[in-house]
């Protein structure tokens, strides 16, 4: 069964145009100006069930339009969307039982007050029983060791302390799929591989579907089976993470730091015939650089068969550097 | 019934976030009344001056003014929402509240509400109760059941223009100065209306209200031999439910525009 | 004058200018301002020909120009220094090449003049078509009207920055800007004359900074203070804004001092 179902979906917004100067001031005043911005263009795609799936795209590549399309906060311009077997927009608040939504840079949290407090807020506005509330409590908790924090009120937290809690907010009514903006902004590298697992986990054991929109693409990395990818409101790529890094990725690095130094016509010679370049950084370390066509394991022979080595570091192409070389041909060819 | 249990969850929250700030909690009470008692001031001085304003006394304009204060500290604890349009639609909190399963104006009265100002109902009541013995007013069973039904008429009526005025926040997301100048001509309701011109009279009447949360309810109580009685006193919580009504009309279809165009 | 500081008006004014609706509705409140207070004035009259030293028509007169002064010497100052104060961005101002306060005032200053050119006098012609207003005939009274408008603006602008300064002081100073708007609406003469306020009160008042705001300048336009004694009111106003200065330097500098050492 389809989790999220979305087809040819379009937004367009009205933005209001401010002419310059006084005199530009003085006619606004009077009457004003529109242009019309499309945020997303026709996007269509399907999310199974029990998916992870990441959502990336440039800054105002129209990610939070869909996820607020997604979530029932827009009304689509036109296009199908169904989510959990719901129209978002339409009976919106049977609709959002069902859904758990995290956005980075807004807490759901009230301020002042132990979290605690909050968490029982929610449960009686999601309509959660007692000891199903209880339960579930106890178990994220366990999972997310917010033991001693519960009592804390949230301006006291860490920025990873609360978005932990956040998590928890999002999480009591135990809702089928959970969207998450940005969940991991400004977290250290600590909290954030902590958030990957027990997000791993929640949709190992509970088989939530999860839909996030990240900056960070090792998020992706650790989490995502498959990515969205978003550019000036259509979609530029939807498939598995490794097909986008064998699609994109040229080649990849092998640095070797020699027991002796060695001259860039001995390691040409040493790889001759095979399509590989060298990049010496000094007499004692070089740069190796070979394209996917070519058997690692036969560069490596070569070499090690050659010369006296003393390390060897392979470096892979990072998806970083994938998504931009996708932004900037997409730029290119369109 | 669902939406009183959350409406007593959001008090206790509300209570326990006050019990963090003690000392502005009074501070704040003490400026509310104070801003609310130079209206009280304007009275007295006045009546320094003179006997009677267009026919009516001070004990009646006082009288006035101590009822005009009980709908509005029901109505101001219920409606905090002076900064909507910033923290809701600039700031996005509206999206947050459109996530959750329930009413979303429902929501974000209860969000903001501020039981405190019911301090300037009781104000407002005992104010009544002194002018109204300086008048010789009795006041019996009737009157008090017909006090509870003017003043909730006289609340719906602050709601309906006030949340339709919030609502402009959906239409226009720069700051729209509306909202002060419905609270300064909300201060024109409690004075007879009789010594404005027609079109003002007409205005608080028909248009903008206010008449209905002061003087008119109020004129329900003084002595028949005054000559102040309204009629139209009776008519507050008829005028209540048909603004309200319409407000919350308004405020759905801000919604449905707000999540037409987003931000 | 610096230069930047002519741009900061600029750009408050051309700010204000971007909110049209804002606009429109502020010249409907003054409109009922002064509507109201004419009407309630007119029953609070009677058939008494003068109140408090007022004859009627003098405070029709009062009236309007005492709100139409406040159109362009009110702003909301406190509340921005207060802000800025409490989320931090003030530590930043210590750093830039201007001074702080001064370019407050300026924004002050772009406000009132937004609303001095495109509020009071539209607004003053048809509040003279409404109500019957009597303008002074004197081109001297003019000349010394509008230069005590400007030392209201800057009396006012100082008191409100003495209010939102002390936030330094308090971590919630919300209350004490509700008591000081409170106290300059009621005690600077718009609402009251002071000369209404009994005895003792008005004994207090002539000792406080806030007539100057509204009631001497509102009282040389309605011509009730002529000539020299004229001269003499604007010699208070003067000694006003010297005497605030102090406070407000001081309490900057202790800001200052403050926010150096314990770095923000």
């Amino acid at each position: 069964m389809l989790a999220i179902d979305v087809e040819k979906l379009q937004k367009s917004f009205r933005v209001q145009k401010n002419r310059e100067g006084l005199g530009g001031a003085l006619k606004d005043l009077l009457r004003r100006e529109y242009t019309e911005v499309e945020a997303v263009k026709q996007i269509s795609f399907q999310i199974p069930q029990g998916e992870i799936c990441g959502y990336i795209g440039e800054n105002g590549a129209g990610k939070s339009t869909t996820i607020k399309m997604l979530t029932g906060i827009l009304v689509p311009t036109s296009g199908k969307v169904e989510v959990g077997g719901y129209v978002p927009f339409k009976e919106r608040e049977k609709f959002v039982k069902n859904i758990g939504v995290v956005f980075g840079q807004r807490s759901q949290l009230w301020w002042d007050i132990g979290v605690i407090e909050s968490f029982h807020l929610l449960r009686k506005v999601y309509r959660v029983p007692e000891n199903d509330f209880r339960k579930r409590l106890d178990e994220l908790v366990e999972r997310l060791q917010l033991g001693e924090l519960l009592n804390r009120p949230v301006r006291k937290l860490s920025l990873g302390q609360r978005m932990r809690c956040e998590l928890v907010a999002s999480l009591l009514h135990n809702p089928a799929i959970l969207f998450l903006d940005e969940p991991t902004i400004g977290l250290d590298i600590l909290v954030k591989t902590e958030i990957r697992d027990f997000l791993m986990g929640l949709n190992k054991e509970y088989g939530t579907t999860i839909l996030l929109t990240t900056h960070d693409l090792q998020d992706i990395e650790a989490l995502c089976s498959r990515v969205i990818m978003l550019d000036d409101g259509s979609i530029i790529y939807d498939g598995s993470l490794e097909k986008l890094k064998s699609n994109w990725s040229k080649g990849r690095e092998i640095q070797f730091q020699f027991a002796h130094p060695v001259k860039k016509e001995q390691m040409d010679s040493w790889t001759e015939g095979l399509n590989v370049q060298w990049r010496p950084e000094n007499d004692l370390t070089a740069k190796m650089w070979l394209p996917h066509s070519v058997n690692v394991s036969e560069a490596l022979s070569r070499v090690v068969g050659a010369a006296e080595i003393r390390d060897i570091k392979i470096f892979e192409t990072n998806t970083d550097e994938i998504v931009r070389e996708i932004y900037q041909s997409e730029k290119v060819s369109s | 019934m669902i939406y009183l249990q959350l409406f007593w969850e959001y008090f206790k929250n509300y209570a326990k976030t006050r019990l963090t700030y003690r000392a502005d909690f009074w501070i704040e009470v003490l400026s509310d009344l104070l801003f609310q008692g130079m209206n009280l001031i304007f009275i007295l001085v006045v009546f320094q001056h003179t006997q009677s304003l267009g026919g009516w006394s001070q004990a009646e304009v006082v009288f006035v003014y101590g009822y005009f204060m009980i709908p509005y500290g029901i109505f101001t604890t219920f409606f905090n929402l002076w900064n909507f349009s910033e923290r809701y639609i600039v700031k996005g909190e509206m999206d947050r509240v459109l996530t959750r399963p329930a009413h979303n104006l429902a929501q974000i009265v209860l969000e903001n509400m501020d039981p405190p100002s019911l301090i300037g109902s009781l104000v407002g009541a005992v104010i009544m109760a002194i002018s109204g013995a300086q008048l010789g007013l009795s006041f019996d069973f009737t009157d008090f059941l017909m006090m509870i039904l003017l003043v909730l008429g006289s609340v719906l009526v602050y709601a309906g223009i006030y949340i339709a005025i919030t609502a402009i926040g959906f239409y226009s997301d720069s700051p729209t100065g509306i909202a002060p100048l419905m609270y300064n001509i909300q201060n024109y309701g409690r004075y007879p209306v009789g010594i404005y011109n027609k079109v003002i009279r007409f205005v608080l009447t028909w248009i903008i209200p206010f008449a209905f949360v002061g003087v008119y309810p109020a004129s329900f109580f003084l002595n028949m031999d005054s000559g102040h009685n309204s009629p139209l006193a009776l008519l507050t919580p008829v005028v209540g439910l048909v603004f309200v009504t319409a407000a919350l009309l308004f405020w759905n279809h801000g919604v449905k525009r707000y999540r037409g165009a987003g931000s | 004058m610096n230069n930047a500081y002519l741009d900061i008006i600029r750009i408050r004014f051309l700010t204000m200018l971007a909110y049209r609706v804002n606009y429109y509705s502020g010249i409907v409140i003054y409109a009922i301002n002064i509507g109201a207070y004419y009407f309630l004035w007119q029953a609070i009259y009677g058939d008494q020909p003068t109140l408090g030293g007022f004859t009627v028509a003098q405070m029709t007169t009062y009236v309007a120009v005492s709100w139409m002064s406040r159109a362009f010497y009110f702003n909301n100052l406190d509340r921005e220094i207060a802000n800025e104060i409490r989320d931090g961005s003030v530590a930043i101002q210590f750093i830039r090449p201007y001074s702080y306060l001064l370019v407050k005032m300026m924004q002050g200053l772009g406000e009132g003049l937004f609303r001095l050119l495109l509020f009071m006098v539209p607004g003053m012609v048809v509040v003279c078509l409404i109500f019957p207003v009597t303008l002074p005939t004197s081109p001297q009274t003019w000349l010394i009207y509008f230069v005590m408008l400007v030392f209201s603006f800057l009396i006012n602008t100082q008191i409100n920055m003495l209010t939102g300064l002390f936030a330094f002081y308090v971590e919630n100073n919300e209350g004490m800007m509700r008591m000081k708007r409170v106290m300059v609406d009621l005690f600077s003469g718009v609402i009251i004359p002071v000369s209404f306020f009994p005895g003792w009160l008005e004994a207090i008042m002539k000792w406080l900074p806030f007539q100057a705001i509204t009631y001497l300048p509102s009282s040389v336009f309605t011509g009730r203070t002529e000539g020299g004694m004229a001269l003499q009111v604007l010699g208070l106003q003067v000694l006003w804004f010297a005497v605030l200065l102090l406070p407000i330097l001081w309490i900057w500098r202790k800001a200052r001092h403050r926010l150096f050492v314990q770095g923000g």
